[in-house]
């Protein structure tokens, strides 16, 4: 028999009456198996989508099935085959990280045998295992962060709704989370992931939405968005210090500058001399380049060029 | 503890914490017995000590649980417990008997010593204790109620004083203590005033009840009551938007 679709959602909407913002008429379906990138800025409707989707409120219209089951329908059901981690992580602070984990794996229905063994593996694997026994609000924002992948993974579930799961991770943690989200996904889980990283949903998702003032603009392959890019680079220039930099737009062909960290990435069409004239503008607002590499683009840029608007708020 | 901790149903959990805190746990213990105790000790009024142990219990099953579910509602916690496969009605039952099962262990050490001071019919005692149980069950509902419609422990005081006032009236603590016609008939179906009876006689005063009136009328209406809250889980559960 074939297997059901493990998510399917069509036309969901949901508008807020005090802002006018939610989400509108988004459709589509996550495989089992598949990682499913959502992509979108702040209030773009990600948070609302993965509410819906998580059944902790229902959608003004449309329909959704997790796993061929009715989630508006038979919501109990549909949630024993989900894993959840949304907004921020949330436990009971006077609880140790262990009992925490425990009561969420038996409400999901684990039996005690199987819960304890899934979570010592997992405790061990996002090394946690060592603070097991301590109390949650001892915890930093980022092993709470950890706990809550535990929470979302150890019932093994069919469908993971993830909201930025791995902000707030620091770099060993981050790669041992897409590690484990590819294992989880060779192994048949769907993965929605909902991330700003952009990074990380290229490297993950075999399936990227853009959602865009509540409105799914577009849906594919992170490989197909890339190349429909011609022409468009990422000169990414490391500098010694800080600059105001907001007069390098004035460089033609540039389209956005964004700081990341002590990095300026600047957004430019591909054109003979650019690569200069970016370094010279640089130059000019008084930034010393200590590293300068041209890339290309990312699903960042794929996101500019649907909407004509940043993924990221931080732009000139 | 080890049958608590680490939980595996949400009562558990509370219970886990409930005995987790040592110190909060001690305070919870000490404060009823500073209250009633020095109350029942007096030669105050029966119907004063008797309201005073009312209150009490009132005031630490309606905020208690209100107060801890808003906490809860804020953190985002409940909504998280929410969104797993347990049916919001039986977290919400759980909710409530767990907070008035608590609460009951926090006053049983001031009861007792109010026995001791003040010796009477055991089945006037057994009809107190159950009393305050049923009271503690009222207030625990009444609570969680209130937690329906707001995530603001300030506004759980408010609403609470604003339902409590007319029902405390009603049950004859202080003043209305002989009802007629309408307020008599309201008097029925509180709670509170059977353990208010039940605590009268077990500081002296004369019987107007049956022990059986204080068993089986505040156990039918708490049931309706559990019911009514039980219904309220799926909203109670939801975010706040």
């Amino acid at each position: 028999m074939e297997k059901a679709v493990a998510l399917y959602a069509k036309k969901l909407t949901r508008l807020y009456e005090s802002s006018g913002r939610g989400v509108s008429d988004v459709s589509f379906e996550v495989q089992p198996g598949e990682a499913f990138g959502l992509l979108g800025p702040n209030g773009s409707g990600k948070s609302t989508l993965l509410r819906i989707l998580s059944t902790a409120i229902a959608p003004g219209s449309g329909i959704f099935r997790v796993g061929g089951i009715d989630a508006l329908k038979e919501k109990q059901k549909a949630r024993a085959k989900m894993g959840l981690m949304l907004d921020r992580p949330t436990h009971y602070g006077d609880l140790t990280g262990w009992a925490n984990a425990y009561l969420f794996a038996r409400s999901y229905g684990m039996e005690e045998g199987k819960a304890k063994s899934a979570l010592a593996g997992l405790f061990d694997y996002f090394g946690l295992a060592e603070y097991k026994d301590e109390k949650v609000k001892t915890y930093s924002y980022g092993m709470g962060k950890k706990l809550a992948l535990i929470e979302a993974m150890a019932h093994g579930p069919e469908l993971l709704l993830l909201d930025e799961p791995s902000l707030g991770l620091d770099y060993t943690s981050r790669l041992s989370f897409q590690r484990k989200i590819r294992e989880l996904s060779s192994a048949g889980a769907a993965v929605l992931l909902a991330s700003n990283q952009v990074d990380e949903v290229e490297a993950l998702c075999d399936q990227v939405a853009f959602l865009h003032r509540g409105k799914l603009v577009a849906l594919g392959t992170p490989e197909d968005f890339i190349s429909s890019l011609k022409g468009v680079r990422r000169i990414v220039a490391r500098l010694h210090n800080p600059v105001e930099y907001s007069a390098l737009k004035e460089v033609h062909g540039v389209t956005r500058v964004v700081p990341e960290g002590r990095d300026l990435v600047v957004h430019c069409a591909e054109r003979s001399g650019i690569v200069a004239d970016v370094v010279a503008g640089i130059g000019r607002c008084g930034g010393e380049i200590v590293n300068l590499t041209v890339e290309r683009p990312n699903l960042e840029d794929v996101y500019l060029k649907l909407t004509g608007e940043a993924l990221r708020d931080d732009e000139v | 503890m080890t049958r608590f901790n680490p939980p595996d149903a949400y009562w558990k959990k509370d219970v886990a914490l409930f005995f987790s805190r040592r110190f909060a746990l001690l305070i919870k213990v000490l404060y009823p017995i500073a209250l009633i105790v020095p109350v029942a000790a007096s030669d105050i009024p029966a119907q004063y000590a008797a309201a005073v142990i009312g209150i009490v219990a009132i005031m630490a099953g309606t905020f208690g649980a209100g107060e801890s579910l808003t906490s809860d509602l804020n953190d985002g916690i409940l909504v998280r417990v929410a969104l797993t496969p347990l049916s919001p009605h039986r977290i919400a039952f759980e909710i409530m008997v767990v907070n008035a099962v608590l609460d009951f262990v926090q006053l049983l050490p001031a009861l007792l010593i109010v026995y001791i001071l003040h010796p009477a019919p055991l089945v006037w005692v057994l009809a107190a204790t159950f009393g305050v149980l049923a009271t503690l069950v009222t207030a625990n509902c009444i609570g969680i109620f209130i937690a329906n419609f707001t995530s603001s422990p300030a506004d759980v005081l408010l609403y609470a004083t604003a339902i409590l006032a007319p029902l405390i009236y009603v049950s004859g603590f202080f003043r209305n203590t002989d009802p007629t016609g309408l307020l008599a008939l309201l008097r029925g179906f509180v709670p509170f005033a059977y353990m208010n009876e039940a605590l009268k006689v077990v500081f002296g005063l004369a019987a107007r009840s049956t022990p059986f009136e204080v068993f089986v009328y505040p156990a039918i209406i708490c049931a309706l009551f559990v019911f009514g809250v039980c219904l309220t889980g799926p909203r109670l559960l939801s975010p706040r938007l």
